[in-house]
């Protein structure tokens, strides 16, 4: 079932994993911090073998949402469960199944790569040396330099190393890429990929890079407001969303006669506003007008319309 | 060999990737840089060398496969399918190039330039030398 199809073929592009599948579902997550309300009644849902990126703005909760799925987060309301389970009474072997790399890094800056890694393993059935060894090589990480000497990107590189040392079958990212350079970037992207294709990993991650989220990320979901309003295939979101520009009056007239609808909204000087509407199933393109500007958009189009 | 080179994305774009690999074959078919028999690269190989998911790669082959432009051969590489054997015609070509013009000549009526400069523009523009910089 965790098997990625190709729907067009039903070609199978790895072999299934035995055991639960790695689904994430949230129902009515309640979070906030004294009278700030972080996540407001959020319900998400993870299918397994889905990439998702998760958009938001900073400050929006995604480090706290990410936390909380994860079951490192106190909650007000709501119920997680990972494969099936509740997050909170999660057993070891699905456990040992999470990879994590989170924003901070919590690496034992006193230890050496080898000696986190090593200590690491003890924890885990399942461990890839062979992986380890070659990532560390390619990646110029010194196995035997003290983490706290690492540059930033030397440590946020390990951090990976570490989440996909056991070959987990659900990944948590949270802004992994942020210290790291384009080049480094296209290397995590790749192994990213590799992991997808190899595993079928269930991957959820969170950066502003949009590029990136572009390449691996096939769903996206956008966070606003304590809750997820929007999450789609990001093909299907490019392909059916328009960004409509022109008069308060006449782009709502234009909306409503093609039945399309407004997920996101910005208001411009002068009565003109400017918003987001997606185009009904199997939708035919609005018929231009001089009044009324349609264009298509971008992923940095649909993050700004969609967050605030 | 596999043309794994010849394929490149672009981020950023309101064209989703899929769609953006799916024109790409129909123009290399078209110009004849793949001809019928030739080997496209696995989902595998094209996903790893993009840095793209996979499921995006298979997308597009899915398409094409649909549209007879593609072949799949059991437990094979896919290859160009055998009626596009030779490069079309002219204005089977230029119909592929209309959808990316289309997008140029609303930016340009935004910009509010007058079609002599756009054509201008884009004489200039296809007499550049090709850049060979990534």
């Amino acid at each position: 079932m965790s098997a990625l199809m190709n729907t067009h073929t039903g070609m199978t592009l790895h072999a299934p994993q035995p055991g639960p599948a790695a689904s994430v579902t949230a129902r009515g997550l309640h979070v906030g911090y004294g009278k700030q309300t972080v996540l407001d009644g959020l319900d998400w849902s993870l299918r397994p073998g889905q990439v998702v990126g998760l958009l938001g703005r900073n400050g929006s909760g995604k480090t706290t949402l990410l936390e909380s799925l994860l079951g490192l987060r106190d909650t007000a309301a709501g119920t997680v469960h990972l494969f099936d389970q509740p997050v909170a009474t999660l057993d070891d072997a699905l456990r040992a199944r999470i990879g994590y790399v989170p924003q901070q890094s919590d690496l034992f800056d006193w230890l050496t790569p080898a000696q986190m890694l090593g200590y690491f393993k003890s924890f885990y059935s399942r461990w890839n040396d062979a992986k380890v060894d070659g990532l560390l090589s390619k990646w110029g990480i010194d196995r035997d330099k003290l983490i706290a000497k690492l540059s930033g990107g030397q440590q946020q590189r390990l951090a990976i190393v570490r989440a996909l040392a056991h070959e987990p079958d659900l990944l948590v990212l949270d802004e992994p890429v942020a210290s790291l350079d384009p080049a480094g970037r296209r290397d995590f992207l790749r192994e990213l990929v590799d992991q997808v294709l190899n595993r079928g990993t269930t991957v959820v991650f969170s950066t502003h890079i949009l590029s990136d989220l572009e390449r691996v990320a096939f769903n996206v979901a956008f966070l606003d407001g304590g809750r997820i309003t929007v999450q789609a295939p990001l093909d299907e979101l490019l392909e059916t969303t328009r960004r409509v520009s022109g008069t308060v009056a006449e782009v709502q007239a234009l909306v409503l006669a093609n039945r399309m609808t407004v997920i996101g909204r910005i208001a411009l000087d002068a009565g003109r506003q400017q918003v987001l509407a997606r185009l009904t199933a199997g939708g035919a393109e609005p018929p231009r007008t001089a009044a009324v500007l349609v264009e298509p958009v971008t992923l940095e189009d649909l993050f700004m319309g969609l967050t605030r | 060999m596999t043309p794994l080179d010849l394929f490149t994305i672009a981020t950023g774009s309101s064209e989703p990737i899929y769609r953006q690999l799916v024109e790409q074959v129909r123009r290399f078919i078209a110009g004849g840089q793949l001809r019928a028999g030739d080997e496209v690269p696995s989902v595998r190989e094209l996903a790893q060398s993009l840095a793209v998911n996979p499921m995006t790669v298979s997308k597009a082959f899915g398409l094409l496969e649909a549209e007879g432009l593609l072949e799949r051969r059991r437990g094979l590489a896919m290859v160009v399918a055998q009626q596009h054997r030779r490069a079309q015609p002219a204005a089977d070509r230029i119909g592929l190039l209309r959808p990316t013009l289309e997008r140029a000549a609303i930016e340009a009526q935004q910009l509010e330039l007058s079609p002599a400069q756009a054509l201008a523009l884009f004489k200039t523009i296809l007499h550049e030398p090709k850049d060979d910089t990534p």
